[in-house]
Formats: structure tokens, C-alpha cells, sequence
């Protein structure tokens, strides 16, 4: 282990320990001492978590069962507990059942759920909606796309069933935007190369983040660059093609957090004319 | 991917500050990958394994502590709960059993408690179980105790 590293390990263990106490019990999960606003409890055995340990913990034992259950056996001692105390300002707090913790993660939206579930569905149900090759011909991919981050951060949240995924989605904005728009100079790669190059780019980006679902996301995000649409815009095209929406009828959409709105129009027809053969 | 790390630092250090304090396990980081561990673990005494080292491979998944480190034998070793060949271990802990509670010197003490207390009825190796199942704890522990010698214990000469 590098020098640096050490450091970096010294420097995240010393200023953060609120009290004594938490400092000679760390949270269980994070082996850190918890910040005074993360203090929770579990209500029968009354170990003591960070918030965001314990909770991310539940939600990975709730995904084995079917049913959110109703119970979390303490990591630490395994007693059955119901649910989380949190929140503790001396008069009151917060209580969090368990069973409710799945259910309730605000930022697990609609939205995601079904993004998620176009990774379960057949790859290629939506590729002859876009047109790929004409993406890579008519060199598209310079101009911008602004609903690129937005996209990026709901497919990883989606993927990664976590709220934040900043800097994930960060790094591999970044790994994109310069893969697609390096000036080359010798201009003559074919678009099939620029392609494959932006893909394994991409790819090796994301699979220590999304390990086995790395490659249908490569595939997933050209789509949606491929399209030139917007979220709203794409997720309809997209519902409607997994049936879950009905054409024609337009249900409300849960609005996508941060993505501008623009008139659908705009973008169903952009299309570039050079681009034709 | 970040939270691992950072746990992992945590347990790098501990290792580092508690050097020595459980002389039958000697944890150690590779030194370019805070994700791959190897261990050396003191055969258990009154035991077949007793006066063998063995050595341990942990690869730890990004999403540690919340999925278990995977441990597998280097060495040889003759347990009916380890693979003869992969040196895979069965060990509810590190599958469906697993807390994020425990830390990768508390896995290889569970790993020495195993070494001691052979659960024949969920083998990989069922060879070593059946002689332990037939009731046949003699052939089981001198096979057991050839393998130590031959695999987990420095060459005379």
C-alpha cells in the first residue's frame, strides 16, 4: 500500500469522531466512528449504526426476499429487530420500521424502477426505434447532449440501487465526453472504430460500478445518445415499447429530478440530413 | 467501491496497530490491490492440522462489507467443508450466514473454528466427510494430518 493511501486512512479516521464514546465503538459496517447527526439504534438490542450503514445493509437483506420482510437480525448480535431508532435530539426521535425501508427510499422512484426493468428485459427490444449506424456516420455524437449527466445518473442509480452516485456518474461523463469529442486529427477513423473505441472506453469505466451489468449499459446509454431525445422523450418512445404505457394515452409521468423540459416536438425529428446516404 | 475502501483501510490499520496480538493468524494486504489479502493460519492444536501453516486467499467484491470476501485455501488441505482441488470453503458465514459485522481477521478465525469443528454433512471434499460420517475419525484424522505434513509444513532437508 502506497504512502499516500496511508495517509488518506489517517487523515479520514481523526477529525471526523464526534465523542469518545463513538470513537471506541465504531459503527459495525463502516468500522468509522458515526457522525452525531448518522447516530441510530436497532429497538431491541440497541447496537448502534450509522444511519446510512444500517439502512443500506436492510435494503441488501430485504432484495433476497420477495416480500420486504418485517424483521433485521443485528449484524453485530442477531438479535430480530423491527425497527431503526434515529434521529435522537434528547426529547424525541425518528423511528424507521423495517419493513417500510424498501418501500420507502425517496429517491428510488418510479422512474427507476422501470429503467431497471428494461435491464431485465431482451437486449435490442428498443435498437430498431434509433438509428445507431447513422449516429456514428453523421458524426452527431460532437454536439453536446445536455440530458446526458441526468441520464447517467438515473441509469446508476437505478443499476446501483443508491442515491448517490455523483462522482460515478462524474467519472464516467467525463470518460464519454472525452472519448466522443477528442479532436482527431487524423480524421479518417471509420465510424465503426470511433464506435467500438467510445464503447470499451466506456466500459472499463463502469464495470467496477456496475460489474455484470456493464455491457447492457454500454449498450443502453449509445441508445439514448443514438436517439437525440430527451428523458421524458425516450422513456416514452421506451414504455411504450415495453407496454407500459399505452400509445395514445398519456398517463403522468413522475418528473425526472434534474432534466430540462423541453417541447417533445423539437426532438422527434431531429434529424441530421448530411447524416443520409 | 469508495465505502470498501475506506473500510478496508479501517481493517488495514487494526492489522497493523493489533500486529502480533493473535499469533496464529498473520494477515497481510497486497501491496498494490487493497482488494486482495492473503493469510497464514496456525493449524489448530489437538487437531490433525496442528503445526501446519496454511495460507489463505481473500478477494474482497467492491460492494465489501455488504456481500462477504471470498476465501479460498492456497494450501492443501484434507476438511470435508474445503475443495480438495480449489481449495473453496463451505462456510455459511461467508455465503447466507454473512454480517457485515465481521472483518477479515474475524472470517479467519472462523476459518480456524472450522479447521477444528469439520461439518461432514455440507462436504466438498467427500472423501473426508464420508470417513467422518462412517464414523471413522482415526483414517480421517491420519489422512488429515498426512496432507498437513506433506502440504503445510516446511520440507527437512
Amino acid at each position: 500500500m502506497s504512502k499516500s493511501q496511508e495517509q488518506q486512512a489517517e487523515a479520514d479516521s481523526s477529525p471526523s469522531s464526534s465523542s469518545s464514546s463513538s470513537r471506541s465503538h465504531p459503527c459495525p459496517i463502516c468500522l468509522s466512528p458515526t457522525p452525531q447527526l448518522q447516530e441510530s439504534y436497532l429497538d431491541r438490542c440497541f447496537h448502534k449504526f450509522c444511519y446510512k450503514c444500517i439502512v443500506q445493509w436492510t435494503k441488501v437483506v430485504a432484495s433476497k426476499y420477495s416480500e420486504a420482510p418485517s424483521s433485521l437480525k443485528c449484524p453485530f448480535c442477531k438479535t430480530e429487530n423491527f425497527s431503526i431508532i434515529h434521529g435522537y435530539d434528547g426529547s424525541s426521535f425518528e423511528r424507521h420500521y423495517v419493513s417500510q425501508i424498501f418501500s420507502d427510499s425517496v429517491f428510488f422512484t418510479e422512474a427507476h424502477r422501470y429503467r431497471l426493468q428494461c435491464y431485465y428485459t431482451e437486449p435490442g427490444f428498443l435498437s430498431d426505434a434509433f438509428d445507431i449506424k447513422r449516429f456514428w456516420k453523421s458524426r452527431k455524437y460532437l454536439q453536446s447532449n445536455p440530458w446526458l449527466y441526468s441520464w447517467l445518473k438515473r441509469e446508476i442509480q437505478a443499476l446501483m440501487q443508491e442515491e448517490d452516485v455523483d462522482v460515478v456518474a462524474h467519472h464516467m461523463l467525463g470518460t464519454m465526453e472525452s472519448s466522443l469529442r477528442r479532436d482527431d486529427q487524423r480524421k479518417l477513423k471509420a465510424p465503426e472504430e470511433r464506435q467500438g473505441e467510445f464503447k470499451t472506453l466506456l466500459r472499463d469505466a463502469a464495470r467496477p460500478f456496475l460489474t455484470g451489468r456493464t455491457d447492457r449499459f454500454v449498450d443502453e446509454t449509445e441508445l439514448f445518445l443514438a436517439s437525440g431525445l430527451n428523458l421524458e422523450a425516450y422513456d416514452d418512445v421506451c414504455m411504450r415499447r415495453l407496454g407500459l404505457k399505452d400509445a395514445g394515452v398519456d398517463s403522468p409521468e413522475e418528473p425526472t429530478n434534474d432534466s430540462a423540459v423541453v417541447p417533445q416536438s423539437l426532438f422527434v425529428s431531429d434529424e441530421d440530413p448530411d447524416g443520409a446516404e | 467501491m469508495q465505502t470498501s475502501r475506506a473500510r478496508l483501510f479501517k481493517e488495514y490499520k487494526e492489522v497493523q496497530r493489533e500486529k502480533g496480538a493473535d499469533p496464529d493468524i498473520q494477515l497481510v494486504c497486497d501491496d498494490s490491490n487493497i482488494f486482495k489479502w492473503t493469510a497464514l493460519i496456525k493449524g489448530p492444536s489437538e487437531t490433525p492440522f496442528e503445526g501446519g501453516v496454511f495460507q489463505l486467499a481473500f478477494a474482497i467484491p467492491e460492494q465489501y462489507p455488504l456481500q462477504p470476501p471470498q476465501v479460498r485455501f492456497l494450501t492443501k488441505i484434507f476438511h470435508p467443508n474445503v475443495h480438495f482441488k480449489t481449495g473453496e470453503i463451505c462456510l455459511d458465514i461467508l455465503k447466507n450466514a454473512w454480517s457485515p459485522a465481521w472483518t477479515l481477521q474475524s472470517v479467519c478465525r472462523a476459518i480456524i473454528a472450522l479447521m477444528a469443528h469439520p461439518e461432514p454433512d455440507s462436504p466438498l471434499n467427500c472423501d473426508s466427510g464420508n470417513l467422518l460420517r462412517s464414523g471413522d475419525v482415526r483414517g480421517y484424522q491420519s489422512m488429515a494430518s498426512m496432507y498437513t505434513r506433506l502440504a503445510a509444513m516446511p520440507k527437512k532437508g
